[in-house]
């Protein structure tokens, strides 16, 4: 009896494969984490290992090794080469220089600059959620513009309007200087402070989305259930509300803080001129000597980011941790500004207008003057934007670079990658999200769920390195297709989070009512599923379109020439001096993106911030 | 000792009203209750009371002290309104003990820790909360988190306690019982309740008063019973009761202390003691299930069929088919009538009610004989 028990409860190896892949849920997870490992996890391995392979070049030489060879050589001359003889020591040794000065600039401009991210973002979302601020609507659409666009855009917006032949390289007078005569000193337009103040109001607006959205998800009752019990306004901010958007305080203060480490732009525009040099710029320039020691720097920037996940993931699964914060309180009493309603709306809009328009404006300007720091009508033209083989232009081109075949050329292909990464990416994060929360609780979905969100950790630059190191492995890995795989695998996080929230929301039932009438899996997804979470899931599309079309990091190391695509062809044009062209690419980018943004959002109701609040 | 005054409080959202011209009062002591369908303003009023919510006409008083109006731009804020509020979900500070939620209102007015201390400990053995003073509220159930949730409410003994649907996250058993410790913590605290509920049967066993309404207008405001009893209009007869009130159309003549009314498939008179005059009057006659009697053999005068039978042990409640009129009856014992049974019926009782049919509104009381 017992034993014919036994083979009636077992089940035949076979059968349970057969059963477990004729759920589409399951085949999703292991075709997923197949391909997240080899996307994210083996080329962190290669990684690894060209940080001790001796490279041609000047590692050859100083090692007199042959090339691929196994070597400590990079790690001795980046990290352990304490002093070489200098008069001053540590501070002129090798190691200082290269690695362990930027490596304390980062540290200083990321954590300034997250922290200005979190106060000013964090403010703002306080102030749009909780209180009857006026302009509102103008505040809110406003305050996201600078995360739209290119994060160099208030770094070039910053050295447009204050720099000076004082400082610096010092070759002409920006808008400060020669229309009202004022000289900032050199503290002021290059290195640490510029580099976070600009950084800071860049992902301020990520900082405003994600803290919006916990503010807008937490209960007014627990706010309330204080003012009743006689707690003052002040104290229930300290008391209450602050204690309990804390962890996702903390966590979203850890994703600025990944984002501002990787920043690459900024600190190339702000910190370079003045040999003011972080982790990402070091790395750029030792890629182009000693390879080696460059990929010791893109592991030391994933340690962080792998450290900071695990800060991450400590801190919430604490015993007092409430990340359930959600619960929608249908009645928000707004806290009423009285009197500072109006001074505080018109200080906000002000700023507003100096960080999202002003630099539109400055960008236009400065793309139609002819002879720069000469802001008069005589010395403008349009000959940048539409001029036809004009040599005095003089700036690689002879034509404006609306015409110019070029540039049109690079911003086709610019479209093409956006497009293509949206497409790979943002399917990915449906049919990820989609596996991630019907198999709740599984391991597969656990692995899969961390896998997709791994690479946002990676910081964009080290991201870029990877892939560049995986290329020497694995030759079909080259040009365009490089540059489509590493950006799809790069944004996957970002589809993948409004994937699986959108999914979340989705009661499951919905799905089982068309199992039961017979609608085969791929229609359930096309006719029902999609169609109900359109604009969640679309989202998911939008945000690596967007991150995309203004990336230069994550492919600065991969584009085979800097004319392939629009950010690396600015990069070039503004390392050049060419000031005109670059600032007329530049707000060509972002009047595609914006125009894109805005389209889309119209059409379908899909926004940035719902991709990333959830 | 508090009374709370509401004169023509209105409340208009950009779309629609929510409260439209309520006057009410609410004496010391008393256990009122907001009762209404989902929608109709029970809760906004609760919050407006409280001032988490800001009318837009009225006025408000608190132990005759004017706390709002609309008129004389007075606004005080619920913290100086001297009132507990207790929240639907129970809004407990989820990085806080239970120790800490209870004690935080107390350190608010600055008692001292010893003070606070003594009655932390005195609202915990009230409520048999001691054993979680450390635990966080995520780590306790749903009914534990209401408790603490209560005792947090009670810890500044406020004059006034208003509680928003406190009972409608838990589940069955359990609201019943804290239903009798609600109603018996009023007895207790000698405190003034204000009660919001869309259950009727919360209304009705722990209210002094039940204040009905409907799409944000006051429809009925009297003791439990005599809102069952003597509803107001068909929509109280309606809400009021389980199963519901029984409704038959009829035509009505008479005047005095008897009316003749004929239905579709019965013809009866009333006797009651206050009619207005009657003329082929279209009226609404109400039959609470209780009045509904059921004799095994049918009489000549009315007989109905056995449409369903549902028996519950300790009552049953029987669907009765009169030709195309359906009448539901409850029996006080465990009866199992056979389906499509024949049997006799009769009214009992002097609560038949009369409604008119177009103002909606009861006309007569009274009892009902077949003829």
């Amino acid at each position: 009896m017992a034993r014919l028990k036994d083979k009636t409860a077992r089940m035949p190896l076979g059968n349970k494969v057969v059963m477990f892949f004729s759920k589409p849920a399951n085949v999703i997870l292991v075709v997923f984490f197949v391909l997240l490992c080899m996307l994210t996890l083996y080329p962190l391995l290669t990684l690894v290992s060209e940080t001790f392979t001796v490279h041609a070049g000047r590692e050859a030489t100083a090692t007199k090794q042959a090339r691929g060879s196994f070597t400590l050589y990079s790690f001795k001359k980046l990290l352990f080469t304490l002093d070489d003889g200098g008069s001053e020591g540590f501070k002129e040794s090798t190691s200082w220089i290269q690695f362990y000065s930027p490596l304390l600039n980062t540290m200083a401009v990321s954590i300034t600059s997250s922290v200005i991210a979190i106060i000013f973002g964090g403010c703002v979302a306080w102030l749009v959620t909780r209180s009857n601020i006026k302009f509102k609507k103008f505040i809110s659409t406003v305050f996201v513009f600078p995360y739209i666009m290119p994060s160099w855009t208030l770094a070039m917006f910053w050295s447009n309007f204050f720099k000076n032949v004082n400082v610096g390289p010092g070759t002409s007078n920006g808008i400060l200087a020669s229309v009202f005569g004022i000289m900032m000193p050199e503290w002021f337009v290059y290195g640490f402070f510029p580099i976070s103040m600009v950084l800071g109001l860049h992902y301020a607006p990520f900082a405003y989305i994600l803290i919006g959205g916990i503010l807008r998800n937490m209960d007014a009752n627990l706010e309330e259930a204080a003012t009743i019990l006689k707690t003052t306004r002040a104290r229930i901010v300290s008391r209450i509300t602050l204690p309990i958007v804390m962890p996702a305080l903390l966590s979203t203060l850890l994703l600025v803080f990944a984002s501002t480490m990787s920043a690459y732009a900024v600190p190339v525009f702000l910190g370079s001129p003045v040999r003011y040099y972080v982790l990402s710029t070091k790395m750029m320039s030792l890629m182009n000597t000693y390879k080696g020691q460059g990929y010791i720097i893109a592991s030391v920037m994933i340690i962080f980011g792998v450290a900071i996940l695990a800060i991450n993931q400590w801190f919430t699964g604490k015993r007092k941790s409430f990340t359930t914060v959600t619960g929608k309180s249908s009645q928000i009493s707004l806290v009423n500004l009285k009197k500072a309603s109006w001074p505080i709306a018109v200080l906000l809009v002000i700023i507003l207008v100096l960080l999202a328009i002003l630099p539109l404006v400055s960008f236009a300007l400065e793309s139609v003057i002819i002879k720069a720091g000469d802001y008069s009508i005589e010395n403008m033209t349009l000959d940048f934007w539409i001029g036809r083989n004009l040599s005095y232009l003089d700036q690689g081109d002879a034509n404006g670079i609306l015409l110019s075949p070029k540039i049109l050329k690079a911003l086709g292909y610019s479209l093409l990658l956006a497009v293509s990464c949206s497409v790979i990416a943002g399917t990915c994060g449906v049919l990820a999200g989609y596996g991630i929360v019907k198999r709740r609780g599984s391991f597969l979905s656990t692995a899969v769920n961390n896998l997709s969100f791994f690479p946002y950790l990676l910081p964009s630059l080290a991201f870029g390195a990877i892939y560049l190191a995986l290329s020497t492995k694995v030759s079909f890995i080259t040009g365009m297709f490089a540059l489509i795989l590493v950006g799809s695998v790069k944004y996957l996080p970002f589809a993948s989070r409004s994937g699986i929230s959108a999914m979340l929301q989705l009661s499951n039932e919905i799905e089982e009512a068309a199992v039961i009438v017979s609608v085969p899996w791929w229609k359930r997804m096309v006719r029902v599923i999609f169609p109900i979470q359109k604009s969640s899931f679309l989202s998911g599309y939008l945000l690596p379109f967007v991150s995309c079309m203004r990336e230069l990091s994550l492919f600065v190391l991969l584009v085979p020439t800097s004319d392939t695509i629009l950010t690396t062809m600015l990069m070039q044009y503004s390392e050049k001096g060419w000031d005109q062209f670059g600032n007329a690419i530049n707000l060509l980018i972002i009047v595609v993106v914006l125009i894109i943004n805005f389209t889309v959002n119209k059409l379908t109701g899909a926004s940035i911030d719902k991709g990333i609040g959830g | 000792m508090p009374q709370i005054v509401l004169r023509n409080i209105t409340k208009r959202f950009t779309k629609f009203v929510a409260v439209d011209n309520l006057d009410l009062t609410i004496n010391d002591g008393e256990f009122i209750t907001l009762l209404g369908p989902s929608g109709c303003g029970k809760t906004t009023t609760l919050r407006m009371i409280a001032g988490l919510e800001t009318p837009t006409e009225g006025e408000i008083l608190i132990d005759s002290q004017v706390v709002f109006s609309a008129t004389k731009g007075i606004n005080v804020p619920p913290n100086k309104r001297d009132v507990g509020f207790l929240f639907q979900n129970y809004a407990l500070w989820p990085h806080m003990t239970v120790y800490q939620n209870i004690a935080f209102g107390l350190e608010n007015l600055k008692w001292s820790k010893s003070d606070i201390a003594s009655r932390v400990a005195e609202l915990l053995a009230l409520l048999k909360i001691e054993q979680f003073s450390k635990r966080y509220p995520s780590e306790l159930s749903g009914g534990q988190q209401q408790r603490v949730a209560i005792a947090r409410t009670l810890a500044p003994k406020p004059k006034v306690l208003f509680l928003d649907e406190p009972l409608s996250n838990l589940d069955a058993k359990l609201r019943l019982e804290m239903r009798t410790e609600l109603k018996r913590l009023h007895l207790d605290t000698k405190s003034t309740f204000v009660y919001v509920t869309h259950d009727q049967l919360e209304a009705m066993t722990m209210s002094t008063r039940v204040c009905l309404m409907k799409n944000g207008l006051l429809q009925q405001y009297d003791p439990p019973l005599t809102v069952y009893n003597r509803p107001i209009n068909l929509f109280v007869a309606d809400f009021v009761g389980n199963p519901t009130m029984n409704f038959i159309s009829a035509k009505a003549t008479g005047k005095g202390s008897s009316i003749l009314l004929e239905a579709e498939s019965f013809k009866a008179s009333m006797t009651t003691s206050q009619a207005p005059e009657l003329k082929d009057a279209e009226v609404v006659i109400g039959i609470r299930p209780e009045y509904v009697c059921i004799s095994d053999e049918p009489t000549g005068k009315a007989h109905a069929v056995i449409y369903s039978n549902m028996p519950s042990g300790m009552e049953t409640t029987i669907r009765l088919q009169l030709g195309k009129t359906m009448l539901t009856s409850v029996i006080f014992r465990g009866v199992d009538y056979p389906v499509d049974k024949k049997v006799g019926f009769s009214f009992i009782g002097s609560d038949i009610l009369l409604f008119d049919k177009k103002s909606e509104r009861m006309i007569a009381s009274g009892s009902l004989q077949l003829i």
